[in-house]
């Protein structure tokens, strides 16, 4: 490498580091409690979900539960069903006022899927785990919030490759893992700062990485639906109305049987974003870890009950589904929580320690030394 | 591979094994995820322990 591109490499990994820097430290404390958010939910008793039910007992019929969640606001209509391959015994409804496509105004419901009995879901603010997420999504500032947080974590992933790429010609003439905490306060702590930085990079690459992409998530999911859900919607958007309306579980059925062996994710109502103003868009999982990030559409007429067409979602969907588990380490039981929480810990203490190595720069000391001079040369 | 590199490549290693094990299956690939996750940290807990000041 020429000094020139060291140069430029080392200005790169020192901007982006520094501008990410305060925004970094925010998400490593609030996201070393968020990963124990069921745990932490548990002990303070705000988790409360009854699920509950005996294995080989029925669900309920999707009509009685929606039937009931209406009941509780019959003033609004519901949008949307969604299911939750954790919680089997869990049916989340969404209802919004007439006419609203989007999630705004309304309200969800959450029901126990066998016996009907409604639950009652905190408002996020109204917990410790819903304020640490608020702020770590998206600051308290919404929208604007979380894509400022998505370009603090896509500059938070530059800093990381730029930083491995100046690790190389550093440590040139140094061993792995030297930590000379006798010399000066900056060589301790750029020791601190390689070894910590260069032992955890891929993670860090990982989890900065995916955490972009969900922050990114509206406009992701924004470009799909206004693409090929458009697309797919448009096609059948001519096609003659038979008159009649049919239920949501004969939606479901219909829906499922496009996709033999996979599960429900969601059912979109006509009117919501996910669907068009006469189809139900069935939404189905895979069983696995993997698959079960990897969505399928049915495009279900909602006069004659059949599904009109089926699609794929595109990679970016799936991507940013993969995001998740990779972001929040909860897809390895409470062993890989805890690692994820230490891994944490560890890309604090690089960011703090390359903070004080870029405070502790020499020539910075000697520039700030010549203008108090200057100063009080002029003052004199 | 030069000196400079052998480690840092073995522990990126070892984390993308480590990342990815878990979401293919439950078991054996849980205990690959932990395994390989752990040595990565365990590295910095040693070659913290063994020069911390005051040490040998």
């Amino acid at each position: 490498m020429t000094p020139a591109s060291l140069r430029a490499w080392r200005w790169v990994h020192r901007w982006t580091s520094l501008v990410c820097s305060v925004n970094l430290l925010i998400l490593c404390v609030t996201g070393l409690i968020l990963v124990f958010h069921h745990e932490v939910e548990h002990l303070m008793g705000t988790e409360e979900l009854d699920t509950s039910f005996t294995e080989g007992q029925a669900p309920l019929p999707l009509e009685t539960l929606v039937a009931t969640a209406h009941r509780q606001d019959p003033a609004l209509e519901p949008k949307f069903v969604s299911f939750d391959p954790e919680e089997r015994g869990a049916r989340y409804i969404y209802l919004s006022p007439p006419g609203a496509r989007d999630f705004e105004g309304g309200r969800w419901v959450v029901l126990n899927a066998y016996t009907g009995a409604s639950q009652i879901l905190k408002q996020p603010t109204e917990t410790l785990t819903g304020f640490l997420l608020k702020l770590h999504v998206d600051l308290f500032a919404g929208f604007a919030g979380q894509m400022f947080v998505g370009v603090m974590g896509l500059l938070f992933v530059v800093s990381t490759v730029s930083g491995l790429v100046v690790y190389g010609p550093f440590m040139k003439k140094l061993a792995f893992g030297i930590l000379r905490f006798g010399r000066n306060t900056r060589i301790a702590n750029t020791d601190l700062h390689n070894l910590f930085g260069v032992a955890t990079l891929v993670w860090a690459f990982v989890v900065g990485l995916t955490g972009a992409i969900l922050s990114f998530s509206p406009l992701i999911v924004g470009y799909w639906q206004n693409t090929e859900m458009a697309s797919l919607i448009a096609r059948h958007a001519a096609e003659p109305r038979a008159g009649t309306v049919v239920g949501v579980d004969e939606v479901a059925r219909a829906g499922t049987a496009a996709f033999p062996g996979m599960d429900l994710a969601f059912i979109a109502y006509p009117g919501n974003d996910y669907a068009s103003d006469r189809h139900y868009s069935v939404v189905v999982r895979g069983h696995t870890e993997l698959t079960q990030r990897i969505l399928s559409v049915a495009l279900v007429d909602a006069e004659s009950g059949k599904v009109v067409e089926t699609a794929e979602t595109p990679w970016y969907i799936t991507a940013l589904l993969l995001s998740g588990p990779f972001h929040f380490g909860d897809y390895g039981g409470l062993p890989l929580q805890i690692l994820w929480a230490l891994f944490t810990i560890v890309t604090g203490v690089v960011t703090v320690t390359g903070f004080v190595v870029w405070l502790k720069r020499p020539r910075a000391r000697a520039v700030a030394g010549m203008t108090a001079r200057g100063t009080q040369g002029t003052r004199a | 591979m030069s000196g400079v590199w052998s480690m840092p490549v073995a522990l990126a290693v070892l984390s993308f094994i480590g990342l990815a094990s878990a979401i293919l299956g439950d078991g054996i690939w849980h205990w690959v995820c932990w395994a390989g996750l752990a040595v990565p940290l365990a590295v910095c807990a040693l070659k913290l322990w063994a020069q911390w000041p005051g040490r040998a």
